[in-house]
């Protein structure tokens, strides 16, 4: 019998007018068919609002269908009387980790799905310990989940549904909002719990690289299923998986590059190894252009002696509650020179001080000891004006949309000029000019900045700072939970503003492959401590000494390491697919 | 910092305290709490205190962690002191200045006034430190069972306030990042008269209830994805039991009560 199964499975939100009428019904999905047998690791992808996260819904009964039917188990999820059936057996775990918990102790919180499904006290202590000794963190138990680590959290959260002793695990995004390390560890749970546990998973994710592992995949577009298949055959269609707004994980994405350049790879290459069989094997049969000497990899900006620096950090230290139990040196002794036009990453593990480092710069927290200077001048000094400073250095959180309070866009990102004393008009055509930078599209102007899609609302937000004209761009994590087409398009419009409009960009990022592809220089932070402060190309050389600190190098590099081990003469410099296709090309003339 | 604020929150350790009933640890805390506004002499002042210090001791909660849950009442204290020192009449003058004048008793009752606020806050934070607040509301549940008989929702009471404990420091820390990220975009939290600082706030309130709404959204699903539907047909991890070591606490409290009054 099959664990999931739909037919014809269609579902309409409302869409309602101010007074509460119906006034029309928007599908969230169309005409679903799928079969999925008991056991198998699927995964769905799926650009934002395709309709992903209303079909893992339905698998858990929290939504039903419209019109068509689902079975879990067997169990139609449309009648009342299955809803608890259905919900213990396909259980559910979310995106965001903190609002998924509800016990404020790590195993009261396991213990409560148990304790809903009326299962006696002596066995639920026995199903808490199980489950977290499955998740690995059974000696977590007594803790509080507000001091622990998003991925952490997330395994509590697995915890929680493991302790249902559900058949089936549907996973809504669970990696988005976590950083690398603990994108890792959840999928190496899910994975753990798969092979000792044989449930089926059900895995809904933005991040091509963690499907790879997937018996199949499932895409997704305007609510319907658009490819299902094996990995190899899904991601052997870059440019249709591009066009739906995904991607392809790197090595995948190299080899398609290496064959648009006319070696002769197959599609669909999953592994290093792969790749290197295929190399071995291809003959350059029809190679367009010679490859060419050197990268032509951005240079750094020239830095004259005499070039003073837009913001200079001399010694600063910040120490968080200082003479309390929770003291912490959160920032050591940075020395930091920053000039003009430059794009700056900002890399390190959370924790790591690099979020109350960027907060420096526009003087919202104050360095314990140390100074800081914009142009020459002292933030500190007494007669400094730090709201001029933050009209010159513009901050964007992570999550900024979740900044926005106005009644439509356009009032939202009047906020920041309006504050710096501008006139409305004034405000108004500043606001319109970093709307049209952002690339938000006209039709949303009026509209309220609550009604709009998840990348729309970042963009709006971003407009909101970018309408201060800022001198300085720092952002926090500007993609976190984005699409990948979404995630390029931000980044894009960012690194044109910084060419355009020679704004100095400081970017934080967890992604090494966005970093590699954009800045010109890299500051890698450590347990509070400046770790490196260089070009891309010699911060990536030093990878080994990147993941003892919980970072890595972009995947391209790892790639370049292990083909050169094995003999292709390839330049380990490579940091982006285009570098990479480049000296592969290179290395295969040469052979 | 706006998350240094320790009140109501639970510290992890593993005391006598820790594992006592929390029925046990509400109903002598109420105790406690009235026999200190019920003595009226030094005797009982010492009782307390003998009795206060002896039982954070044997909580294994840090001391300086448990003072400094004192920190938000800091202008509530100073105010009721300085309220106690001057507006007492009765007594001998100590000194005027103008038309402030202090008097033995009042610097006495503003003293004793003090002591009482200080002892009320370590004393009721004590609790919550002890207990998790799972637990508090599973006490509180079953306190209030009976008044399930004439319709009061006791199990939907105990489950909001268990859900806005666990909510607290998240919101908490949620308020302190839109705040920074408003003053990023040049607000103005600080100047002006009262209703521009009220007007200041909108930037900051219409985020925080967003975001509230939404995780109250996703937690509602969260709890209904793992079978949440209401206490009926509910067992307990933790069922409230009591045990001898909670009758102990009991019979220690009442005997407290007792010296102190009678002190």
């Amino acid at each position: 019998m099959s664990m999931i199964k739909t037919k014809n499975l269609v579902f309409e939100y409302e869409k309602r007018d101010d007074e509460g009428n119906i006034i029309g019904a928007h599908r969230a999905i169309d005409e679903v068919n799928l079969d999925i047998e008991p056991g198998q690791f699927i995964a769905i992808l799926g650009h934002n609002g395709s309709g992903k996260s209303t079909l893992a819904k339905h698998m858990n009964a929290i939504l039903a269908p419209s019109e068509g039917t689902m079975w879990v188990d067997g169990k139609d999820t449309g009648e009342e009387e299955n809803i608890w059936d259905v919900r213990q057996t396909a259980g559910m775990v979310f995106q965001n980790p903190d609002n998924q918990i509800i016990g404020t102790v790590v195993e009261e919180d396991v213990g409560f799905g148990p304790e809903n499904l009326g299962v006696p006290t002596d066995e639920i202590w026995k199903r808490v310990e199980e489950s977290l000794s499955a998740v690995g963190m059974i000696e977590y138990r007594h803790h509080s989940p507000n001091k622990l680590s998003g991925g952490q959290k997330q395994r509590v959260a697995i915890a929680g549904v493991v302790a249902m002793r559900p058949k089936c695990i549907v996973l809504d995004e669970p990696t988005a909002m976590l950083d690398p390390n603990g994108r890792k560890e959840v999928l190496r749970t899910v994975e753990e719990l798969r092979r000792k546990e044989h449930v089926t998973v059900i895995l809904i994710t933005h991040y091509m690289e963690e499907v790879i592992g997937a018996d199949r995949v499932i895409v997704m577009d305007r609510g319907h299923v658009v490819m299902d298949g094996t990995t190899r055959e899904i991601f052997g269609q870059v440019d249709l998986l591009k066009k739906y707004r995904l991607d392809v994980p790197q090595v995948t994405l190299l080899g398609y590059e290496l064959k648009k350049k006319g070696y002769d790879i197959p599609d669909g290459i999953l592994s290093v190894d792969e790749l290197l069989e295929a190399l071995e094997k291809c003959k350059a049969v029809d190679v367009k252009t010679k490859a060419s000497e050197v990268f032509n990899r951005k240079k750094g900006t020239v830095i004259s002696e005499k070039q003073q620096p837009i913001l200079k950090l001399d010694h600063v230290n910040y120490v968080y509650s200082p003479g309390t139990a929770y003291e912490k040196h959160a920032v050591k002794d940075i020395n930091l020179d920053i000039y003009e036009g430059q794009f700056i990453g900002v890399i390190g593990h959370t924790g790591s001080g690099k979020s109350t480092l960027i907060q420096h710069l526009n003087g919202l927290i104050k360095a314990t000891d140390g100074a800081l200077y914009y142009k020459g001048e002292n933030i500190y000094s007494e007669k400094y004006n730090l709201r001029e400073l933050r009209n010159n250095v513009g901050l964007v959180f992570q999550y900024p949309e979740h900044q926005l309070f106005e009644i439509d866009v356009l009032s939202d990102v009047c906020f920041g000029p309006k504050n710096q004393g501008l006139s409305d008009e004034e405000a108004k055509e500043r606001a319109l000019e970093a709307l049209k930078l952002v690339g938000l599209p006209e039709k949303y102007y009026e509209a309220s900045p609550f009604d709009l899609s998840g990348g729309q609302k970042r963009r709006v937000a971003i407009a909101g700072v970018l309408a201060m004209k800022p001198k300085v761009l720092v952002l926090d994590e500007p993609t976190a939970g984005l699409d990948p087409k979404g995630r390029d398009e931000i980044l894009d419009q960012i690194a044109y503003l910084q060419r355009a409009g020679n704004l100095t960009v400081i970017l934080v990022s967890h992604s090494m492959e966005d970093i590699a592809k954009y800045v010109d220089r890299i500051v890698v932070m450590n347990k509070g401590n400046k770790m490196y402060d260089a070009e891309p190309k010699e911060v990536f050389a030093h990878y080994k000494e990147l993941e003892k600190v919980g970072l890595a190098a972009p995947q391209v590099t790892y790639m370049m390491h292990a083909l050169a081990e094995r003999g292709l003469q390839v330049n380990t410099e490579a940091t982006t697919i285009e570098e990479a296709v480049e000296t592969i090309s290179k290395a295969l003339e040469n052979r | 910092m706006i998350r240094d604020i320790t009140i109501g929150q639970y510290y992890p350790a593993n005391s006598k305290l820790h594992r006592l009933d929390p029925r046990v640890k509400i109903m002598c805390t109420l105790l406690y709490l009235i026999s200190l506004f019920l003595f009226d002499n030094i005797g009982g002042y010492i009782v307390a205190t003998v009795f206060l210090v002896s039982v954070i001791r044997m909580s294994k909660v840090p001391f300086k962690f448990i003072v400094r849950g004192l920190r938000p009442i800091i202008m509530l204290l100073m105010i009721t002191v300085l309220f106690n020192l001057f507006l007492t009449k009765a007594g001998d003058v100590i000194f005027k200045v103008w038309i402030l004048q202090v008097t033995d008793e009042g610097l006495e009752t503003a003293f004793f006034m003090a002591i009482r606020l200080i002892y009320l806050i370590l004393g009721s934070s004590l609790m919550t430190f002890t207990t998790t607040p799972n637990a508090l509301t599973d006490g509180i549940e079953k306190l209030l069972w009976p008044f399930q008989k004439i319709k009061l929702p006791v199990h939907e009471i105990a489950m909001m306030m268990s859900i806005a404990l666990r909510f607290i420091p998240i919101l908490l820390e949620e308020t302190d990042k839109i705040m920074k990220a408003q003053i990023a975009r040049g607000a103005d939290l600080e100047s002006g008269n009262i209703i521009q600082k009220a007007k200041a706030m909108i930037p900051i309130l219409v985020p925080l209830f967003v975001s509230a709404f939404r995780r109250a959204n996703d937690l509602a699903m969260a709890m209904e994805a793992r079978c949440y539907r209401g206490g009926e047909g509910r067992t307990k991890m933790k069922p409230l039991v009591y045990e001898k070591k909670d009758y102990i606490a009991y019979a220690i409290t009442i005997i407290y009560f007792l010296v102190a009054l009678s002190a």
